[in-house]
């Protein structure tokens, strides 16, 4: 039987004291296909971090391929053949596909000693045809869509040879179609006998892909299980230490008016979107779906005031709505949970408190002064109310889990009582646990007569908990699903424009 | 087919050098009207000055370009010329030959701009902190060098002798055209500059990519000294004196209005040598344009300020919505 790929005996992490990562004994065998699952905070981006050498063990011994290794850098982990996709790709977006492919590696050279620049292009293609892409290679990198970016990514970092792939959480920003073909990819990789660590939120992923199973908890490795043998609440149980019961929860009781709260007719916005015609009525869940580049995202905003618009009509309770800047929203009672919380919604840098209360101070502004002390207890109600978890209220928003980042920001808007609320991936890159507890609150908010229209990539929970979706492709909304229509397989119909072909 | 040094260029930065291209070639023709209607001006005089005039400049902002490409910055440039001016001078005074002379001065400035990389990665601090502290303490250090080596320092080093002049007068478009050529050439197939504008687009994917960033940003701050010990010997051996106090006084804000005209990002990740050639010389020409137009020079420093806001904000202005889509693919 030939030696694991890779062994940790009692590898540990602490941070000024701080544990992160118990001691850990863990064994990944070669051509394996790993999953690793746990909520936010359970030591999983550590263990990356440590496996790909961007943090030093505090203890115990790396062993690979029979050799105890020590990562200084990524650049160790990478030399010894361990390249790790983080969830939040890092990338030079100025710069073209192929530099940001072959970055660290030598430069074909042209006799003169200069950079041959069609070499390095045609580096690139070949790379990418031989994973099945076909790309341009000499447009910068920020022009792919977040689900080429990510195929890119994984096309280069096998390209260096990789014999160790580390996959953190990434189909957070793809569509499903793009899902099923990166599952067509690493399935490919795994047959070449690359071995793969695959981290994820989306427990049905685990099923349709991995061998076997282990669940991080509170910095511990507490469960092992062969991907065949494991239930889906099993697992559920052993990342939150309790039982969840619901994760899309319905429990209330429809639109509260027939008069909508947000009505918006033949909409558009140059080169984004088109002819967009939609209805939300006040107590109602409305989704928005649609492939990554659909569209969704940008109708969203421009409701919010964030984009012009060059056609159409939009009414608000009734009375006319032309948004030209988010502070109308806001004071007309809209707000908008943006896609990426880290770099459109929060100061990572500062506290949990102000974080919150930039949301409301103009609320409790007197001739333009603000009493520290109504603001503190303003945000204390709203950290207990919305079950925000922190050592304490000024803690860096940066260090909190993603889904108490996600808490802190619905609660900074929701303090204001907003009567339409926007949401743009709600629970992207949120644990299982925070995920049920932020359905449940969009839940209660609907059933207290809010209107929610939300975007969503996971489509469980699109159709777990939408009254109705829009789904949309190309710029357009293509059908508007509900009751027994509503399945995840017609909003993929629907998405990738079939719809009609098929029910026809 | 397009030219190697403009395909890595986004379309917005192609524009800003259009832009400038074409603001250069009317300050050249408005200045070339004034000097025909003018009997003691001559066109031909006016384009031998170019190379002396904007060398300094120009060589110090394509130092400064790699930097910010980085996306660091180095403010102490100027204060940096005056003490490689300050030691010229002061071997000057011990009489020693014009190489030596010169030698000294051009190592003063590339050890400095090493100096101030060191500081930055053994303290880790900002290059900003780092060369603001250094744009004044620098020129004190000047001050004490020469009040210290030199017996009867009256706060200026008169410097006699064609030879010690060569570098600033009869050499400098030599010079400026040399390094212009190396700039181009070396933007259009090294891959340095590339790495550089990768550290200043994200710090984070090259230290993952297996790129050491420190040692990125200390060969930004060599390469920026190699361009400032140019730019600092035709700036000193220029004029008759070296006055320590005056000498390249306000020079650093020209060097980065240069290169923020060229279309470098100041955050840096995306730039261009020659837009910064193009921006020096275009600042340059305001400056003569201005002259020949008969403005007061308290009324052309304030339309030189006014005119860096007002080309950057209409460029701006014109590409606003190609950014934006830009930006939303």
């Amino acid at each position: 039987m030939p030696a694991p790929l890779l062994t940790l005996h009692a590898v540990e992490k602490t941070f000024a004291g701080v544990r992160a990562l118990a001691p850990l004994d863990l064994t990944i065998g070669r051509g394996q296909l790993l999953g690793l699952v746990g909520e936010n905070g359970a030591g999983k981006s550590t263990l990356i971090k440590l496996l790909s050498g961007v943090y030093q063990p505090s203890g115990g011994r790396i062993v690979w391929d029979g050799n105890q290794v020590a990562f200084t850098s990524p650049r160790d982990a990478l030399d010894t053949g361990i390249a790790t996709i983080h969830q939040e790709l890092e990338y030079c977006g100025h710069l073209s596909v192929a530099e940001n492919m072959l970055l660290r590696e030598p430069w074909p050279r042209s006799r003169f000693g200069g950079v041959d620049w069609p070499a390095l292009r045609e580096t690139a293609s070949n790379i990418l045809r031989d994973f099945g892409l076909d790309l341009p290679v000499d447009v910068p990198f920020d022009s792919l869509t977040p689900a080429e970016k990510q195929e890119v990514a994984i096309a280069g970092a096998l390209a260096r040879d990789a014999r160790l792939l580390i996959l953190d959480e990434p189909t957070a920003a793809l569509s499903e179609p793009e899902v099923e073909r990166l599952f067509g990819h690493l399935q490919r990789t795994q047959a070449e006998g690359v071995t793969i660590l695959y981290v994820t939120h989306r427990l049905d992923e685990l099923f349709s892909l991995t061998d076997r199973v282990i669940v991080l908890r509170d910095g511990e490795l507490v469960a092992d299980h062969e991907t065949q043998e494991v239930e889906v609440e099993q697992l559920i149980h052993d990342m939150v230490g309790r039982p969840v019961e619901q994760v899309y929860p319905k429990t209330r009781s429809g639109p509260k008016s027939d008069d909508p709260a947000l009505a918006v007719q033949e909409l558009s916005c140059d080169a984004m979107f088109t002819d967009i015609s939609l209805v939300v009525k006040p107590g109602e869940i409305v989704g928005l779906a649609g492939l990554v580049g659909a569209g969704r995202s940008e109708v969203v905003r421009a409701i919010y005031g964030l984009y012009p618009i060059t056609n159409g009509r939009m009414t608000l309770f009734g009375h006319d709505w032309h948004p030209q800047h988010p502070r109308d929203a806001i004071q007309r009672g809209v707000v908008y949970l943006p896609e990426e919380r880290k770099r459109q919604g929060l100061v990572l840098e500062h506290g949990l408190d102000t974080n919150i209360s930039v949301g409301f101070t103009d609320l409790l502004a007197r001739y333009g002064l603000i009493s520290r002390k109504a603001e503190r207890s303003r945000v204390d109600e709203a950290i207990a109310r919305y079950d925000v978890r922190a050592a304490h209220v000024s803690q860096p928003i940066g260090t909190l889990s993603g889904g108490n980042q996600q808490k802190a920001l619905l609660a900074r808007w929701l303090e204001r009582a907003p009567d339409l609320i926007l949401l743009d991936e709600p629970t992207r890159g949120v644990d299982v646990g925070a995920k049920a507890e932020i359905h449940a609150l969009i839940d209660r908010l609907a059933d207290q007569g809010r209107a929610v229209l939300f975007v969503s990539s996971d489509l469980p929970e699109l159709v777990g908990m939408s009254d109705r979706v829009y789904v949309m492709n190309r710029g357009r909304i293509e059908t508007e699903l509900s009751n027994d229509e509503l399945t995840e397989q017609n909003v993929i119909l629907a998405a990738s424009g079939l719809f009609e072909a098929a029910i026809s | 087919m397009t030219l190697p040094f403009l395909s890595h260029l986004s379309p917005a930065l192609r524009n800003r050098l259009r832009f400038l291209l074409a603001g250069n070639l009317i300050l050249l023709a408005f200045i070339y009207a004034h000097t025909l209607s003018n009997e003691k001006a001559s066109f031909l005089d006016e384009l031998s000055r170019f190379g002396p005039n904007v060398a300094p400049l120009i060589l110090a902002a394509l130092g400064l370009t790699g930097i910010v490409y980085t996306g660091a910055i180095d403010l102490s440039v100027g204060a940096i010329i005056v003490v490689a001016g300050t030691v010229f001078g002061i071997l000057y005074e011990y009489e020693f030959a014009p190489a030596v002379c010169f030698a000294a001065c051009y190592a003063t400035a590339l050890c400095l701009s090493m100096w101030n990389a060191c500081l930055i990665r053994w303290l880790k601090i900002p290059a900003i902190i780092v060369t603001l502290a250094g744009l004044t303490f620098y020129r004190g250090l000047a001050l004490a060098l020469a009040n210290v080596s030199l017996e009867k320092f009256s706060g200026q080093i008169s410097i006699q002798g064609d030879a010690y002049h060569r570098p600033g007068n009869e050499w400098a478009g030599s010079i400026l055209l040399f390094a212009i050529v190396i700039a181009i050439v070396w933007e259009s197939f090294g891959k340095t500059p590339r790495l550089w504008l990768a550290h200043g687009s994200s710090q984070a994917a090259c230290r993952l990519q297996g790129l050491d960033p420190a040692r990125l940003l200390t060969g930004a701050f060599f390469v920026s000294g190699l361009f400032l010990g140019l730019a600092a010997l035709t700036e000193t051996t220029r004029g008759l004196t070296i006055e320590p106090n005056r000498l390249a006084r306000g020079f650093e804000l020209q060097v980065v209005a240069a290169v923020v005209m060229g279309g470098t990002n100041i955050f840096g990740g995306e730039g261009s040598y020659l837009g910064t050639i193009l921006g020096g010389a275009f600042l340059y020409l305001v400056g003569q344009a201005m002259l020949y137009a008969g403005l007061s020079e308290y009324s052309r420093h304030a339309v030189h300020g006014a005119l860096i806001i007002g080309v950057i904000g209409f460029d701006c202005l014109m590409h606003r919505k190609a950014k934006l889509l830009e930006e939303l693919r």
